[in-house]
């Protein structure tokens, strides 16, 4: 099962406040970017180390090796509805 | 061995250099007339759908109702207002974490009233098992005990948010009392 496959739960969590998951393997690393739709809730998303925390158990990998870019990491990004 | 536990942050550590378990509060032996405490974390449909679920403990149980709104939904209540809400309940029920950063805080506000010894019934939707789990994990209750509705809440009408509501009830209930007694036999 790939990484996208093991998140497919926690991306269908995410679209209910209106985000988008992707997941890219790099390596030994495991890179994940949430980025908002138009109708995303600003104030929904768990604190990343939170988030980290249930990628780890859900991809079988040290949170160490996840690499988590929020929206509030995007380039550009101007917040988002509530 | 010691079994490999999750840290909420990501590592992997052994139970033996775990940090204790948050205590759970007593559960009461029945809510006949005991005071319910309902903390209302302003989501969509939140207050009526827990207004609805003191309205049927009253009716059921006698029980006497107050109610406090969260300032943020989406960050746990400060120690003043566990304390306040601890000296002015014999339980409490919050929700509704109809999402991430809500659904995160009230399994955070369940764990820190129940360690101030006050059972706690959350009520969190279905989509967000996940967040409420690590929260609590997080917050040192690892397989922390909520009641669960389907997602999304906020969408609801008032008869369907009045047939939620009577839907949980008796987990909320069981959440609450002495070996997940509901007390039906009282009602």
């Amino acid at each position: 099962m790939s990484y996208a496959e093991k998140m497919a739960d926690i991306a269908a969590m995410l679209a209910a406040d209106g985000y988008r998951l992707a997941v890219e393997e790099n390596g030994h690393r495991v890179a994940l970017t949430v980025s908002p739709g138009p109708d995303a809730c600003e104030d929904c998303l768990v604190p990343k180390d939170v988030f980290r925390g249930i990628a780890a158990h859900h991809l079988g990998v040290d949170g160490g090796l996840i690499d988590v870019t929020y929206p509030v990491d995007l380039p550009g990004y101007a917040g988002g509805s509530h | 061995m010691p079994n490999a536990i999750l840290d909420p942050t990501g590592t992997v550590t052994s139970s033996s250099a775990a940090r204790p378990a948050a205590p759970r509060a007593p559960r009461l032996a029945s809510l006949r007339g005991k005071r319910v405490g309902l903390l209302i974390n302003t989501k969509q449909n939140a207050r009526p759908f827990l207004e609805e679920v003191g309205r049927l403990l009253a009716e059921k149980y006698g029980v006497t109702l107050s109610e406090r709104v969260k300032v943020n939904f989406a960050v746990p209540e400060p120690e003043n207002v566990i304390k306040e809400l601890a000296a002015e309940n014999d339980v409490v029920i919050t929700g509704v974490g109809d999402c991430g950063s809500c659904s995160a805080a009230a399994a955070a506000d369940g764990v820190v009233l129940e360690a101030a010894g006050v059972p706690v019934a959350a009520i969190i939707t279905d989509s967000f098992i996940p967040t409420a789990d690590a929260m609590a994990a997080l917050r040192g209750a690892p397989g922390y005990q909520y009641a669960t509705t389907a997602h999304p809440v906020a969408v609801l009408t008032p008869d369907k948010v009045r047939e939620r509501a009577a839907q949980v009830l008796d987990d909320v209930v069981a959440l609450l009392v002495d070996g997940g007694n509901t007390g039906k036999a009282e009602a």
